[in-house]
């Protein structure tokens, strides 16, 4: 009877034992990064209306050269074609500790979105840009500053656009807006 | 008979090919072995004895307190609140819990093994419909909310959202000679875990989403995140009022 009463209390304190080992703070047992500062600092500012540098839209044979190959390529690393004069295939930044690494540069893939003159496998997403000069600039539905606001930031008049936008995220610069806007609007061969 | 006429169905097959592509022998025995294994079994099936090492169903059902019986109706339940965890979590955060209570080490929530794990336990709830829900507690709907808004806000390079992408009124339309799949009709949250051609891997849904934000310039947020929970469970949610089956592992282009 004793013994027995020994083996149960035995059992009790080993069962008690281990459920209090159970019982392990498991709240920090697991992976949980914090992603909210990432997000924070990735966000989109406002909506910006741009006004058009002069002399932006050209017939210069770069700039339209540019502005077709930003067109039509995704970035530097899946660009096949040696970019054209006044493009680079790579840019140096500095990592976060201040490091110059070299990255591929960022061109538009409007053509995921967009069919124009000589695309290959062009979206529909966005409006057909084809015979854009006759269509929309010839007839004035459309001027070089709307072109160009439209590439900056497609928010000012279409605010929940899909398309992407462009100089407020600094993905490029002034020049490179007005290389777009040259190519859209000229005249196709 | 099913035995015999598969190896008949090859050797015509293979006549027919050898035609148009020659196959070297060592091609030939490749796609033999494709046949009989799926690659993404494989992975499910090594999940499973990773799963069993940690003391399979029955450790799975006593952490998280419910019977075998509505194990698969429970785990169809996820991403959900874990009391004893503290928050909205995955299966693999679950997983990883497990781990660490038995003394082991917790494996990384974006590795290999993790995935296939993930995909073993997942489809334990293989036929079963999503029973999820936002309102069951404010952990949940918060989570739930959290994910839509991650869905909805527009950041990165190209100040794109999912919803840039993902919004009904473009379902169907060509991104760069891709159609726009409708991600309550195409049931992604129930066939996720998957075997992805294209990277020739199984990856877990939080995995795609990295992809998707990797493509579009959105800086890419870690998996096991609040808000990748919280897209998990948003995404799960479209496959469930679209009353669409848990079966994994998918397999994607
Ligand atoms: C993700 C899809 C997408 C991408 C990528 C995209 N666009 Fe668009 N684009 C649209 C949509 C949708 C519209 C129509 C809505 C609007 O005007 O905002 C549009 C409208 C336009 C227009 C206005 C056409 C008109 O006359 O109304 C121009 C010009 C344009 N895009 C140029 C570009 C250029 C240049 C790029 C690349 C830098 C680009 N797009 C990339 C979706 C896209
Ligand atoms: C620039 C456009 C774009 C953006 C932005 C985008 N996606 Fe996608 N997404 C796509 C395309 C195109 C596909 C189909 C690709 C394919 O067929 O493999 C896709 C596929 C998916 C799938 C797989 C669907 C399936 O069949 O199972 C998921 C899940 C997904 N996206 C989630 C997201 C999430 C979450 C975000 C935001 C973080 C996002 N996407 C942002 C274009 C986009």
């Amino acid at each position: 009877m004793y013994k027995k009463m020994t083996r149960i209390t035995c059992i009790a304190v080993f069962l008690s034992a281990s459920t209090l080992l159970n019982a392990t703070d498991l709240t920090k047992a697991y992976s949980m990064p914090d992603a909210s500062k990432m997000i924070e600092k990735d966000l989109l500012k406002p909506a910006q209306k741009f006004t058009m540098p002069k002399e932006c839209v050209s017939t210069d044979k770069d700039s339209l050269a540019r502005g077709e190959y930003i067109f039509h390529n995704l970035n530097g690393k899946k660009a096949k074609a040696t970019p054209p004069t006044g493009l680079a295939k790579f840019i140096e930044k500095k990592d976060k500790n201040g490091k110059v690494v070299k990255k591929p540069k960022q061109y538009g893939n409007c053509v995921a979105c967009h069919n124009i003159e000589d695309a290959k496998g062009g979206g529909n997403i966005g409006p057909d840009l084809s015979n854009y000069k006759t269509i929309f600039m010839d007839t004035k539905v459309r001027d070089n500053a709307f072109v160009y606001q439209k590439i900056a930031d497609a928010r000012i008049d279409v605010p929940n656009t899909h398309m992407t936008i462009n100089l407020t995220t600094g993905l490029f610069n002034e020049q490179e807006i007005c290389d777009l806007t040259s190519y859209i609007v000229s005249e196709k061969k | 008979m099913k035995k015999l006429l598969l190896p008949f169905a090859l050797v015509v097959t293979m006549a027919y090919s050898g035609e148009q592509f020659a196959m070297s022998d060592a091609d030939k025995a490749m796609y033999e072995e494709m046949l009989e294994n799926n690659p993404a079994d494989i992975y499910v099936e090594s999940g499973g004895e990773l799963f069993e090492e940690l003391g399979g169903e029955e450790a799975l059902i006593k952490f998280l307190g419910t019977t075998e019986k509505e194990l698969p109706k429970y785990i169809a339940g996820f991403p959900r609140y874990i009391k004893k965890l503290g928050n909205v979590v995955g299966i693999d955060q679950v997983l990883q819990a497990m781990q660490v209570e038995q003394g082991k080490k917790a494996t990384k929530l974006k590795s290999e093994d993790m995935f296939s794990m993930l995909a073993y336990v997942k489809s334990l709830a293989n036929d079963e419909q999503f029973t999820i829900d936002i309102t069951a507690d404010k952990h949940i709907k918060a989570s739930y909310a959290l994910g839509k808004k991650t869905f909805d806000t527009p950041r990165g390079g190209r100040g794109l959202s999912c919803l840039s992408c993902h919004s009904k009124d473009i379902v169907g339309m060509i991104l760069r000679t891709q159609p726009l799949p409708d991600l309550g009709e195409a049931g992604a949250g129930a066939t996720w875990p998957a075997y992805r051609m294209t990277k020739s891997s199984l990856r877990s849904i939080q995995r795609r989403f990295q992809g998707c934000m990797n493509n579009a310039l959105l800086k890419v947020i870690p998996i096991g995140s609040k808000e990748m929970v919280g897209l998990e469970v948003y995404i799960s949610t479209l496959a469930q009022e679209k009353k669409k089956a848990i079966a994994i592992p998918g397999l994607k282009r």
